[in-house]
């Protein structure tokens, strides 16, 4: 058959051959005997409507991925970034602060005809939620008489109550003033360090209070767990002697101690008191904020891009390493991250071994039959299980069950107050472990499969042993695959939220799973997450639009970390590759 | 390079020996009553059709065949007048005593040097200069010395595809066997890499009891001092080579080694 794009460099066969044509070339007039082509059908038989077809559901997949990253990068990145402080002068009152959105207000049919010109509209966040009552208002562009951008206008970030703006009155300890106007300035900024350093000093003092008085403490709780029913039991009443006067030795013996850090505690109590910061708002009302209520005080609008890039570092910092504030919509989510981490950290020191172990057995060891195929089709089954049913059977396995037992047998004391008998982390990670189980199995067991049977066979013919086989023969060749499926297993447990809501994930941890007070890990603590804080700030938040910003910032990390933990993984598998397969492949 | 002692004073005549030894894949019978004597220090060869057996007959020897699910054998098997089907017998050592090479090379995916001292190694030899001198003993029987001496750290998988099976008869010397069985150890190579294959044959009989199987019968009439004929899971004739290639007693023989079947 000559095709058409032979015959360009070629001349037709007609030509050159001396017999009769073999073919006549596609380009010739339909002769009468052959029937004309059916360019439709031909467009059909080659498929290509499915190649177009195929190819736009893939430039969708990649249009979603890029809206779905542009729109998390553009609005997750943009929070930190001091925003342009404006002051609009409005018919119902002068108010300060970044404008956040602007959109047009579409006219009704009656007012076009009127000849009216649809009117714009702006956000404006006007911070000072103690005054307003809200943080964010709408203004119709009807309503603005001016709008300008005071250099002097500052954004104080209180602990409670939102950001204040205004502007600087005075700064003043008890009823002397430090300075006056706009050039307290440095004396604002001095004094808000000094504060905050008193402020980490008296925490410390409360720690050492607690830690000191920790005998104290146990003694009243189990006096505290006598009374009622539990008080009429039989010997009772001598537990309760024995206690009170091991109480009064104890009172006797730390009191002192006590009675000094609580007048340390008292006086700088009192000097943090006396030391305040008068503002004036937009609207000429005057506000006084505690100095150690400040987190930080800035002026937008006379920064510098230096300073502002300096302004969002320390931003970002705080965001990643800080506590939440203003119910999680302020502040950082370190609790959060920390539980995220520590979560999947402890999910994969179960699920790892359990898994590989159990996929060595099945791939090496089992025999093949009937039983073995449904076990597979079991682990299988198991990964589309939904993941709020692992969370129930979390919920009602460990929690309650081995929970209860373990608070039963070793934590009576505190009864009926669970210790394991409630969420925590430890349970939620074995939600999390059993539920990425089957994941790390079939990966395993795939990679346990892609080893080369000669190489199986050479082991055995060498003189080894089925183990020694499997240990020094198999690992190089299935450790890629089986890595593979621990990190996929590893980024689906630390995207996942459903079984954690009830097995011990919570909006607020009072304290990390983790710290300085022994045992050190308390595997029993309730714990923060990402993905639920997610969840927990943008749906259960009382002040949606302040927590907008914040739940696009959580999201990129989430996504960054999963991003991470993928990259990771790639980079080991390959690395682990090229170090057993040689330079040659 | 002198033989063990142990290899000296063996006082049974036969490195193998089988006795009406059948074998069965499921219900196949893919041996038939074979009875067939294999000499000490010489180099056997196993020729025949595809499928003829000779393969499987080659893996009884180590009991390889014993990795393949529902399969067995009757009848006995014996090297250096041991029964190896009993169960007493302890396949790590029989494996040792007899090694084999494989149709493809393969090396495991580590170090020269790690390859080479796998067997050892399994065996529980940890001394590091005794290794070493393993290995060079190992690689200068295989005449792979001088090509990979320099990089005896580096992948095996690096070397080319001759080098890899002559590394895989260098790994089967390490483990001091006294019978190699190779498993048309040239049919994936090129005729130099054959050459050299074939001259390591030809060197290693010095020492080792040798079966090779091969498809190539000018391969078997080169190397082989023994050649046995193969014929749908039954031994037709074995004979000394030259009398094979040159006139055998049985006719389906001739007809195989002339080519006029086959």
């Amino acid at each position: 058959m000559v095709s058409s794009s032979v015959q360009a460099f070629e001349p037709p066969i007609r030509t050159t051959s001396n017999g009769p044509p073999v073919l006549p070339p596609p380009a010739a007039p339909p002769g009468a005997a052959r029937p004309r082509r059916n360019r439709w059908r031909d467009f059909l038989r080659q498929g290509v409507p499915a190649v177009w077809f195929t190819g736009m559901m893939a430039c969708w997949i990649v249009l979603l991925l890029i809206g779905m990253v542009t729109l998390i990068l553009t609005q997750g990145m943009g929070h930190f970034w001091p925003a342009t402080q404006v002051q609009v002068q409005t018919n119902s009152g002068v108010f300060l602060g970044p404008i956040r959105d602007r959109e047009e207000v579409p006219v009704d049919d009656a007012s076009r005809e009127a000849g009216e010109e649809p009117a714009g509209r702006i956000l404006l966040k006007i911070g000072n939620r103690d005054v307003h009552g809200l943080d964010f208002r709408w203004f119709d562009g009807a309503d603005i008489r001016s709008e300008t951008q005071p250099v002097h206008a500052v954004v104080v970030e209180r602990r409670e109550y939102g950001d204040l703006h205004g502007y600087l009155q005075r700064v003043q300890v008890g009823e002397e003033i430090l300075g006056e106007g706009p050039a307290a300035w440095d004396v604002l900024q001095r004094e808000i360090r000094l504060a905050n350093r008193q402020r980490r000093a008296l925490h410390q003092l409360e720690v050492r209070y607690e830690s000191i008085r920790q005998p104290l403490t146990r003694l009243e709780r189990e006096l505290e767990n006598l009374t009622g029913a539990r008080g009429r039991q039989p010997g009772a009443a001598e537990r309760r002697a024995v206690l009170e006067r091991r109480r009064a030795i104890e009172t006797a013996r730390l009191e002192s101690q006590l009675n000094e850090i609580d007048a340390a505690r008292t006086a700088l109590h009192e000097q943090l008191a006396a030391r305040t910061a008068v503002f004036i708002t937009a609207d000429e009302r005057e506000r006084t904020v505690q100095l150690d209520g400040i987190v930080r005080a800035y002026r937008p609008n006379r920064m510098s891009t230096p300073q502002k890039i300096a302004h969002y570092g320390a931003k970002v910092r705080e965001f990643l390493f800080a506590q939440p504030r203003e119910s999680n919509t302020e502040g950082g989510i370190w609790p959060a991250l920390f539980g995220t981490v520590m979560m999947v950290l402890l999910m994969t020191v179960a699920v790892v071994p359990l898994g590989v172990i159990a996929a060595l057995y099945l791939h090496e060891y089992a025999k093949q039959g009937p039983i073995l195929r449904a076990v597979r089709l079991a682990v299988n089954n198991l990964a589309g299980v939904p993941s709020i049913v692992f969370g129930m059977f979390g919920l009602a396995f460990f929690v309650y069950g081995v929970g209860g037992v373990l608070d039963r047998s070793f934590f009576g004391g505190a009864l009926p107050n669970p210790t394991y008998g409630t969420g925590g982390i430890l349970w939620a990670s074995m939600t999390l472990a059993l539920l990425t189980l089957p994941v790390v199995i079939v990966a395993t067991e795939e990679g346990l499969a892609a080893v080369p049977r000669a190489n199986r066979e050479a082991s055995l013919a060498l003189g080894a042993t089925q183990w020694q086989t499997l240990r020094h023969v198999v690992p190089p060749n299935a450790l890629p695959g089986i890595l593979t499926g621990l990190i996929l297993a590893v980024s689906r447990g630390a995207g996942e939220v459903a079984p954690l809501m009830i097995t011990g994930v919570v909006k607020l941890a009072p304290a990390l799973p983790l710290d300085g007070t022994f045992p050190f890990l308390h595997l029993e603590r309730k714990f923060m997450h990402l993905g639920f804080h997610i969840y927990d700030v943008s749906m259960q938040s009382p002040n949606v639009e302040a927590a907008k910003p914040m739940v696009y910032t959580t999201t990129l990390l989430l996504l960054l970390l999963v991003v991470a933990l993928n990259t990771t993984a790639i980079v080991v598998r390959n690395k682990m590759r090229r170090r057993y397969r040689g330079a040659a492949l | 390079m002198s033989p063990a002692p142990s290899r000296a004073t063996k006082t049974e005549p036969w490195a193998i020996e089988t006795r009406a030894l059948h074998f069965y894949y499921g219900n196949v019978e893919a041996l038939k009553n074979i009875t067939v004597r294999i000499p000490r220090l010489q180099v056997t060869a196993f020729i025949g059709p595809s499928g003829c057996g000779k393969s499987t007959l080659l893996r009884c020897f180590n009991r390889m065949n014993d990795l393949i699910d529902d399969t067995r054998a009757e009848g006995f098997v014996l090297v250096d007048g041991e029964d190896i089907y009993r169960p007493e017998v302890e396949l790590e050592t029989l494996r040792t005593h007899v090694g084999m090479v494989f149709q493809k090379s393969n090396p495991f995916p580590m170090s020269i040097n790690e390859n080479l001292t796998f067997g050892p190694r399994m065996r529980g030899i940890r001394d590091r200069s005794q290794l070493d001198g393993i290995v060079e003993k190992a690689l200068k029987s295989a005449d792979l010395w001088r090509e990979v001496k320099d990089r005896l750290k580096s992948s095996a998988l690096a070397l080319s595809g001759g080098q890899q099976q002559r590394l895989c008869i260098a790994r089967t010397l390490a483990n001091d066997p006294q019978i190699v069985l190779m498993d048309e150890p040239a049919s994936a190579l090129d005729p130099i890499s054959t050459g050299k294959i074939e001259e390591t044959i030809h060197e290693l009989k010095r020492d080792y009891t040798i079966v090779i199987v091969t498809h190539n019968m000018q391969q078997a009439a080169r190397c082989s001092d023994l050649t046995a004929y193969f014929y749908l899971g039954e031994l037709i004739e074995i004979d000394r080579t030259e009398k094979i290639f040159s006139g055998p007693a049985r006719q389906e023989t001739e007809d195989y080694v002339t080519g006029k079947f086959g």
